[in-house]
């Protein structure tokens, strides 16, 4: 073959283009690609899944892509066909999505070691959920001497201007507005009695945060010192030495399972099925519960302890008692109407 | 397209040297901005039912209206500050000695060095409650309780102005430098005084400079998102957050195609409004 300048453009051109468009090449032979979040989680995962997943599997070549579950679904279905992540995580509302949209192919039960020693709200056949996500009240112990109880704590005259939510664009901000709705008399289907109690909240709020990241950032600062929030971010901040502690509410603590999925159409599809086998079993599981990660294991067979018994519960069945599974199903349908809604109401 | 004439006229010029890069912006910027049009000219979510409705439902709504329309006041305030604050500063880099001016010059584009979210923090640890502002104010005895400032339009315009800066510096420090300083000089010993000489001579003479500044400052501070949702919160809504919304959470891409592509001819409008003000200053200039 005779190299011509032309044929030379053409080559580096295709090959470039195969670089950019990873979908273009034909023997596909790419790394699992995990999608996880961002910030503790994408350090949980380093640190303790990805090693056991390659231990379990002769190094297999993997990647961790991390990013939020709304991006992970834009990714998947602008590529349903070829697409360029093979595990995804999600929150519950996405969870749903992701399904509805048919990214996600159901998980293989009936080969799965581990999935029958999930505790029940953790067996998803499209998707199981090796942890939980826990939701209660933060608060600064340095400026609020009695801790707080209930939900209806963040009213009280004291914390005047020193309150801070999220809005509903996170999971966070959603769950707890549909959590205060049903504190007063409201449920998954009416959040009206969730947004008259904001009203009543706006001359409390010191700040509505962009995202759960920010909100921590608001503690760090000063500028809240109380506020619905989340079990595991708040540990990081703890393990920096900022004053905050966490409660679970005596409503109950709200509990997002987060899933972890097998993308349709992956290329990888067994190792898929390999990494999350490893996240469901007792060891991972139990490591990700100790320290510095706290997160809830949702594998039965794994005994509670540390700080994980001491705040939340000391097993299945106090979880199961104190926690609060809401039915995302029926938020999803209203969940663009309340965001509308709030960005519309909650000006401060 | 690239094909040279056999015989060529030395006064036109092949196309295809330009090719490429026509073939690029073809490609990644002219091919996915059609593909938002015609994603934004859906009725649904799925993208099946064709139609206008999306464009209705933004310009019929007074509250999408009043995202577009306070994303372009913040604009504006961000640019005018910029203006007053960045004009004395260009001024007086052509008039200082080469040593100021390259300390004026470093500081102008220190900024520039420092990540959009690294600056952004830094404000809302200047603007906090416990913040530097709040407790010299304190430890000063001149307010009791901290004002608010992060969280506010005012926090959200000067942070803007602080990150967008060089833009409009920049600019500026070259159209100064290019009037001829004794046109200063022959304007002094004409009678005019030193505000008279500023206002006809080095305005607008300047203006050039201006119009470059306040186009990219603006352009800048309406799509700055990571600054506008940090200071402003999530209460303030302006339209990248708006967008980001209803694309990423709401996954809802016609509307969210329909938001940016009204976003953009909002924008296109106000820049060609600058580039005709710069066109008929250039008339009064030459008066």
């Amino acid at each position: 073959m005779i190299m011509n300048r032309r044929s030379l453009l053409t080559t580096a051109l295709t090959l470039g283009a195969m670089k950019a468009f990873p979908g273009l090449s034909f023997a596909q032979a790419r790394p699992l690609v995990f999608a996880t979040f961002t910030g503790s989680w994408e350090e949980a995962h380093k640190a303790v899944l990805v090693p056991a997943f390659r231990k379990a599997n002769a190094d297999a070549a993997m990647v961790l892509d991390p990013m939020l579950s709304v991006d992970q679904i834009a990714k998947v279905n602008a590529a349903k066909a070829n697409p360029p992540i093979d595990v995804m995580l999600h929150d519950p509302g996405p969870a749903l999505v992701a399904v509805g949209q048919d990214l996600v192919e159901p998980y293989p039960v009936e080969k799965s070691a581990y999935y029958k020693d999930l505790i029940a709200e953790a067996q998803e056949p499209m998707g199981p959920a090796p942890f939980f996500q826990v939701v209660g009240l933060t608060y600064n112990p340095e400026a609020v001497k009695t801790p707080p109880t209930s939900w209806a704590d963040l009213w009280k005259p004291e914390f005047k201007g020193r309150v801070g939510i999220t809005n509903l664009n996170s999971t966070l901000g959603t769950g707890w507005l549909v959590e205060i709705a049903k504190m007063r008399g409201g449920s998954e289907a009416n959040v009206d009695p969730g947004f008259k109690a904001l009203e009543e909240l706006k001359p409390s709020l010191a700040a509505v945060a962009a995202n759960p990241g920010a909100l921590a950032t608001l503690f760090q600062q000063g500028q809240i010192d109380i506020s619905p929030g989340n079990f595991n971010a708040i540990q990081i901040l703890k393990a920096r030495g900022v004053p905050v502690e966490f409660v679970a509410p005596k409503e109950g603590a709200i509990a997002f399972k987060t899933t972890i999925h097998i993308v349709k159409n992956s290329p990888n599809r067994e190792l898929a099925f390999k990494l999350i086998e490893a996240a469901l079993t007792p060891e991972v599981q139990t490591t990700l519960m100790n320290p510095p990660y706290l997160i809830v294991p949702t594998n039965s067979k794994v005994t509670m302890g540390g700080e994980i018994a001491r705040v939340l519960a000391k097993d299945t069945a106090e979880l199961k008692k104190k926690f609060v599974f809401q039915d995302w199903k029926k938020i999803n349908e209203q969940r663009s109407a309340w965001i509308e809604r709030f960005n519309r109401e909650i000006k401060i | 397209m690239g094909a040279a004439p056999a015989s060529r006229d030395v006064t036109s010029y092949g196309m295809g040297l330009a090719a490429p890069l026509a073939l690029f912006f073809l490609v990644f910027f002219v091919a996915p901005l059609l593909q938002l049009f015609w994603l934004s000219l859906h009725n649904d979510t799925a993208g099946l039912h064709w139609g206008l409705g999306q464009y209705l439902h933004f310009l019929t709504d007074p509250f999408s209206l009043g995202v577009l329309g306070s994303t372009l006041l913040l604009g504006a305030e961000v640019t005018a500050v910029c203006l007053v604050l960045g004009f004395p500063i260009a001024w007086l880099y052509q008039r200082v000695g080469p040593k100021l001016q390259t300390i004026i010059i470093l500081i102008v584009l220190l900024p520039l060095l420092t990540s959009v979210v690294v600056r952004t923090f830094a404000w809302i640890v200047i603007l906090g409650r416990q913040g530097i502002i709040n407790a010299t104010l304190q430890s000063l005895g001149l307010i009791d309780t901290p004002l608010k400032l992060l969280y506010t339009q005012f926090g959200v315009v000067i942070a803007l102005a602080q990150v967008q800066m060089p833009l409009m510096t920049l600019p500026l420090i070259t159209a100064l430098g290019r009037i001829d300083p004794n046109l200063d000089d022959a304007s002094c010993s004409l009678g005019a005084g030193s505000w008279r000489t500023f206002f006809r001579i080095v305005l607008p003479l300047s203006l050039p400079g201006v119009i470059a500044g306040c186009t990219l400052t603006y352009a800048a501070a309406i799509t700055a998102f990571i600054t506008q949702s940090l200071i402003g919160g999530g209460q303030m809504l302006f339209m990248p957050m708006y967008l980001y919304q209803q694309a990423s959470t709401l996954q809802n891409w016609p509307f969210a195609a329909a938001i940016s592509i009204i976003f953009l001819v909002a924008v296109l409008a106000v820049v060609s409004v600058f580039t005709t003000l710069g066109r008929m200053s250039r008339g009064y200039g030459g008066a």
